[in-house]
């Protein structure tokens, strides 16, 4: 529990945190964009465009980013984590509590943004409650396997964040798009297929390429996975080891 | 310093002034340049500093070579114009200068080679000059490269070399034009980002969620409101920009889908219905901007 809070406070009182703040304002700024103008279905809108597009395809995974990376990343860039790896706590109980905590933080940025804009711009439509359900599901899940993912790389390699930039943008924004079988390795599609499942509402409100069952037993997979294999090469990390 | 007297021997250290030629400013400019563009590549670096922009530089050859491809089999297909192809390596693009933009810039500051740098006959706008001229260049190589083999290769796969030539010659003029003022506006905003911090994984985030999060909210945007805010909203996004212009040199309208939708950020453009020389001014007047914060900052720096 110490490292827990130890890690929530070195992550919320870094600078970033204020900047991906106000980033998470941003999706509120569009629903009221849309609020004053837009001519569309505004639970279509709000699934297809706000939370599936912007929210699930942008912000969580630079949140998950920033904070999954940093949790460990940062402490062995610093040269502090030194001082935890030093000490008699299995390596399991050192990664868990600040994988916890990047979640958390992630989960909580996501959650209160698509909370908020959702409301805003489904206001009134039939569907909009069930929608804004299915991706407040859909967020945090996919914060607790996007963060395993980063976690994963941040003690693999400290070049995490731009390795982790190029599976979020290259692999999931462009080859997903291009070959569509990849999809299966996408943590954007399962976000969106728990969502899609979830939410159930018609296809014409929303539709994830994923069916929710392959979603939800992918997300099992590589969540527990990334989070073991970090483990071990965690137990393995020489202390004063660098790269 | 005096030459010291013979009495005091045992205190020559053997220290020797420099008694060459100097080679003065214009020369440590060059120094400094040819140094950050060969960097920008990891050139005279370790192995690992050459994956990420090596294997960027790659990927935007890509495309030019799937196409080649198609067009040895099927010389009548096209399946990129030049005009598009910035659109499928402009998220290679941007990772590339948010990767090598900190690695130019921030560990001059990082590991305080600043002050050698500026107690030299390099001016401090020398050496912003000479980091954004590096950079531009080699951003320059990762467009013009594969257009050119695009093009070439177009040509060869056409039955009648010149005959080819001849007929597309006057995309050359928007290539080489478009891919300079991409260069040169992603450069000098990924500096003026990257120079503001020695920590790279803030500069490389900042870079990309610049590009990424302008792009996002501005499609939606574009898409959704109407009046005024729809015709300036791409103006702040990195890539409609880039785009934008592109299509503006190329001279080419792009279409929308059957429903009369945008079907992406070309499509976006026409829905925002904004002239497309207006976003050559914008990214003039962005490039101008960006290049007179990066000078701001090499003026009061800490060296």
């Amino acid at each position: 529990m110490p490292i827990f809070w130890l890690t929530f406070r070195q992550l919320i009182g870094a600078k970033r945190t204020m900047l991906l703040a106000s980033a998470a304002l941003l999706p509120v700024l569009l629903a009221l964009v849309f609020r004053s103008g837009g001519d569309q279905e505004p639970a279509h809108w709000t699934a297809q465009t706000l939370l599936a597009q912007f929210v699930v395809g942008t912000m969580l995974p630079l949140a998950a980013l920033v904070f999954g990376t940093a949790a460990l990343g940062s402490e062995i860039d610093d040269g502090t984590a030194v001082y935890l790896l030093s000490k008699p706590i299995p390596r399991a109980a050192i990664l868990l509590p600040k994988l916890a905590a990047a979640v958390l933080l992630t989960a909580g940025f996501v959650l209160v943004a698509t909370i908020v804009s959702g409301a805003i711009a489904a206001w009134g439509s039939t569907d909009g409650a069930a929608v804004l359900v299915g991706f407040s599901v859909a967020v945090v899940t996919g914060a607790v396997v996007y963060c395993a993912l980063f976690m994963l790389l941040s003690v693999m390699t400290t070049r995490a964040f731009i390795a982790g930039l190029i599976y979020v943008f290259i692999w999931e924004g462009v080859v997903t798009r291009l070959f569509t079988g990849t999809r299966i390795f996408s943590v954007r599609q399962y976000t969106l297929g728990v969502a899609d499942g979830v939410a159930s509402v018609g296809n014409d409100v929303f539709k994830s390429d994923l069916s929710a069952a392959s979603a939800v037993l992918m997300m099992v997979l590589v969540g527990v996975g990334a989070t073991l294999l970090a483990i071990r090469r965690l137990r393995r990390f020489e202390i004063g080891e660098t790269a | 310093m005096s030459e010291a007297p013979a009495t005091s021997s045992i205190y020559d250290l053997g220290y020797r002034r420099y008694d060459g030629v100097r080679l003065g400013r214009r020369h440590a400019v060059a120094a400094l340049y040819t140094h950050s563009l060969r960097t920008a590549f990891g050139l005279g670096r370790p192995a690992t500093a050459k994956i990420v922009p090596i294997g960027l530089a790659v990927l935007t050859l890509l495309p030019a070579l799937i196409a080649l491809g198609v067009a040895a089999i099927a010389s009548d297909v096209e399946i990129y114009s030049a005009n598009g192809y910035y659109g499928y390596v402009e998220v290679i693009l941007a990772l590339f200068v948010a990767a090598m933009a900190p690695e130019l810039v921030g560990r001059d500051q990082r590991q305080r080679t600043l002050t050698l740098y500026f107690s030299r006959s390099l001016l401090r706008v020398d050496y912003a000059v000479g980091k954004v001229a590096a950079l531009t260049s080699a951003m320059l190589l990762l467009t013009l490269v594969p257009q050119a083999l695009l093009f070439l290769g177009r040509a060869f796969a056409w039955n009648d070399f010149w005959g080819y030539t001849q007929d597309n010659w006057q995309d050359i003029p928007a290539i080489v034009g478009s891919g300079l003022l991409l260069s040169l506006t992603m450069s000098s905003l990924a500096i003026a980002l990257a120079c503001y911090t020695k920590r790279r994984a803030f500069a490389t985030g900042g870079i990309i969620a610049y590009f990424v999060i302008s792009t996002g909210v501005s499609a939606i945007v574009a898409n959704t409101a109407s009046g005024i805010v729809r015709k300036l909203s791409l103006l702040p996004s990195g890539f409609h920009l880039l785009r934008g212009f592109t299509l503006w040199m190329f001279d080419v309208t792009p279409t929308l889908d059957a429903q009369g939708n945008s079907n992406g950020p070309a499509g976006d453009l026409v829905v925002a219905g904004l002239d497309f020389y207006w976003y050559a001014v914008a990214a003039g007047v962005a490039i101008a901007g960006a290049l007179y914060i990066i000078y701001r900052r090499y003026q009061t720096v800490a060296a």
